[in-house]
């Protein structure tokens, strides 16, 4: 009996499958859209598309990274108010873009994945959710490294009466005004909720566990003469584009700790410090204890002087626990709340996407194991015909992740035109995933993330490596990863036709 | 400072000279070598602190500072470097010169091209204008009156609006303080009036990549676009910068010469690369 005779078509759904609505995947959706050749849905858990800029609207919400940047070059915004632009206004332009585009009509949204399984039998994953089944051919995990969230490891935590948030799940209906205030944790989303919050609370703890490197936050409001030349000249924008990128890349260097380079950083963080902060003992307590760069670098002016008010305590004495009242530190104080913020970040070393996706070897966060591997940090051996987004090894130390963004989607944009032209199936051979992969962790060796002496979110709990960072030069991954080629790949004939 | 924790700096004699050398891999030298030929600015560090260390992540790279000489010629500089390759190099080096270095670098590799194995040309000139003639003027006016003037002139013909501009006020005064008053490259001030190496760049054939500055006001792209037209065997990128390229884009050059020195004849004679997208 031969197959192909007897499937119908309408086993599918749709030929390919995004799981998430965030900047990878709303992107890959305008690209597919514009193209007008790919059937395809949208498979979103929340109620709106945006991802992780939907999600964090805590007080201060904003990215690290100029907006002129942290956009598609494909959807360039000449009205960015500013530099850095605030989360409704990433949010804005997001929502626009599903709306500008005609992607919403392609999104179900309140749908959570819960299985995603490889048939071999039919060359199709069905994919299980919260509101049914779907089928493709072609399965893409657009689910980001910033969108499930890490709780602190912390005894007692649960007890805690109070109020209690993660600062990726604010409640805007609390009024903090008078309260007294914790936040657990000095990283990016803390040191933009501390200096929001701080002027509003009676008093504000601020539990640090190890001193982050903060340089100048560069930002400004764009003049309307500004706006108006980036909109009638679309080629000054993109040239402003690049002067920006070219800016970011030229920092990789500091991750090789080439001395030149850190000397430039160090001396701009400790310059920074030193303007800002006049006590001694408050300075020491703020000088970080590793390599600058091991950890992620921060942007703000206005974090250190928000530290120094009456009303802000930076705590620098370890947590032993937290009870019904507030936090006990290791020599015994404890510090009473109304209110405890939880910016401990997200799980962006084991992505929890991994848990439910099983392909033919099995499940795939069973394969990560030691960390996650992808070949052209895109796809799985034994996961035919899947594409990961923002998957191992795409994260990046200075740089903005649209970039690597645009690099996937025109990736995943090749194979998929090759499997929907060609009827094929592909899926990495497990030799050239293995020798792609060892040439990351060879690459990662040299850098600052491994040989700088901390442990940060980019380095997997269990195998030490680096896998959430790409450990090379943003154009190096474009130049690797940026065009789909059959190398490396097991190819076959689909038994089902498209 | 150090180009990188391991570089080796040593010193070769040359015709009665002391040349400072900087090796990043002593131990490969069998391997394909870049040597660099630095800028006007008077040494190795100052035109390649940023790029040295960055190829040599990777591949071997030796850089020395030329020694001025009164009555330098293209030639006698292109000595130097030739020196500094025979001591150091076995086998044809992959040769890259930047402004003042580019000049000699097409002049090495026009009269000694089997020591050539590829060449890359950035910000470089063929025969010194009227255009520049004007800046060389005011330079050397400047100079002569020891004008507090010359340091914020260097700044602003070297750097590119776009640049500039980014910077915050306090580093922009710190380039100004940092560039000096000049009298480092006082002797190759003298010589870059008087450049003209035509028949040199006539007889180029080794595998070339011209990279222009599109923002260059010291060294207009214009004579980037000449050297292109003047070299067969050459390609052409150009990177949104001023003539200080080697400090604004590093990162851009590193991809554009690694690229390039991978595999030279990869791309055709005549090509020019499109702009890279971000």
């Amino acid at each position: 009996m031969n197959i192909q005779t007897t499937t119908p078509k309408q086993q599918v759904d749709a030929e390919v499958l995004i799981v998430g609505t965030g900047f990878s995947g709303l992107g890959l959706a305008v690209i597919l859209e514009r193209e007008g050749n790919r059937d395809y849905l949208m498979l979103e858990r929340g109620q709106d598309v945006g991802g992780t800029w939907r999600d964090n609207h805590y007080p201060g919400a904003g990215c690290d990274v100029f907006s002129h940047l942290y956009s598609y070059s494909f959807r360039p915004n000449p009205n960015w108010s500013r530099t850095y632009s605030k989360q409704p206004e990433i949010l804005k332009y997001l929502q626009d873009t599903a709306e500008d585009e005609g992607i919403y009509p392609k999104v179900r949204f309140g749908t959570t994945v819960t299985r995603a399984e490889w048939i071999e039998a039919e060359d199709l994953w069905q994919v299980e959710t919260t509101t049914g089944t779907y089928r493709a051919r072609a399965l893409v995990s657009a689910t980001g490294h910033l969108s499930d969230l890490a709780m602190p490891d912390i005894e007692g935590l649960d007890s805690f009466t109070g109020k209690m948030m993660h600062s990726s799940q604010w409640d805007h209906d609390y009024d903090y005004t008078g309260k007294r205030v914790g936040i657990i944790g000095t990283g990016a989303s803390s040191i933009q909720i501390a200096p929001e919050i701080a002027p509003d609370v009676s008093h504000l703890t601020v539990f640090q566990r190890t001193a982050p490197y903060i340089v100048p936050r560069r930002d400004a409001p764009y003049s309307e003469a500004q706006k108006g030349m980036f909109a009638r000249f679309p080629e000054m924008l993109q040239d402003f584009r690049k002067e920006l990128f070219w800016g970011n890349e030229s920092r990789f260097p500091q991750r090789l700790q080439i001395p030149a380079f850190l000397a430039q950083i160090e001396e701009m963080s400790r310059g920074h410090l030193e303007d800002q902060v006049a006590d001694p003992a408050l300075r020491e307590k703020l000088t970080p204890p590793y390599s600058v760069g091991c950890k992620r670098i921060l942007i703000s002016n206005d974090y250190y002087p928000a530290i120094q008010r009456e009303n802000v305590t930076l705590e620098t004495t370890g947590i032993d626990r937290i009870d019904e009242t507030g936090v006990v530190l290791t020599d015994g104080t404890h510090v009473a709340l109304d209110m405890l913020i939880l910016a401990t970040g997200f799980e962006a070393t084991e992505l929890p996407i991994a848990e439910v996706i099983h392909g033919k070897t099995g499940r795939l966060s069973d394969q990560w194991q030691d960390g996650g591997q992808a070949y052209a940090c895109t796809t799985v051996h034994g996961y035919p015909n899947f594409f990961m987004m923002l998957g191992p090894n795409t994260g990046l130390g200075a740089g903005s992740m649209i970039y690597m963004v645009e690099t996937q989607i025109e990736y995943i944009r090749g194979a998929l035109q090759y499997l929907f032209e060609g009827d094929k199936v592909i899926e990495p051979d497990r030799e050239a995933q293995a020798a792609y992969v060892k040439s990351i962790h060879d690459r990662a060796e040299r850098t600052v993330w491994i040989a700088g002496g901390c442990q940060s979110w980019y380095l997997h709990p269990r195998s030490g490596k680096l896998t959430a960072i790409w450990p090379d030069y943003m154009s190096q991954f474009r130049k690797e990863n940026g065009t789909f080629a059959t190398k490396g790949y097991m190819v076959r004939d689909a038994t089902v036709p498209a | 400072m150090a180009f990188t924790s391991d570089v080796v700096d040593g010193e070769i004699t040359h015709d009665g000279l002391t040349i400072r050398t900087y090796d990043s891999a002593p131990h490969r030298r069998g391997e394909d070598t870049i040597v660099l030929l630095h800028g006007t600015s008077g040494s190795a560090q100052s035109t390649y602190w940023a790029l040295f260390p960055m190829l040599a992540d990777g591949r071997r790279v030796v850089a020395f500072d030329f020694v001025d000489t009164d009555g330098a010629t293209a030639d006698t500089y292109a000595d130097q470097a030739r020196a500094v390759i025979a001591a150091l190099c076995d086998g044809p080096v992959h040769l890259t010169g930047c402004s003042f270095g580019a000049v000699i670098a097409a002049h090495l590799a026009g009269t000694t091209p089997e020591i050539v194995k590829s060449l890359t040309l950035i910000a470089g000139w063929i025969k010194t204008d009227i255009h520049q003639h004007l800046r060389y003027d005011v330079w050397f006016k400047l100079h002569e009156e020891k004008s507090a003037a010359m340091p914020g002139f260097m700044v602003m013909t070297a750097f590119s609006h776009a640049f500039l501009t980014m910077r915050l006020p306090g580093e922009v005064d710190a380039l100004v303080a940092k560039i000096g008053d000049g009298s480092d490259r006082y002797a190759k001030m003298v010589f870059n009036r008087t450049v003209d190496i035509t028949d040199a760049v006539a007889n180029i054939t080794a595998p070339t990549l011209v990279i222009g500055c599109t923002q260059d006001q010291m060294v207009p792209i214009y004579h980037s676009k000449l050297l292109f037209g003047a070299i067969e065997n050459a390609r052409f990128a150009e990177v949104p910068s001023g003539h200080a390229v080697a400090h604004e884009r590093p990162s851009h050059l590193l991809m554009l010469i690694r690229d390039f020195i991978d595999e030279p004849e990869r791309d055709a004679p005549g090509t020019v690369h499109a702009p890279i997208h971000a």
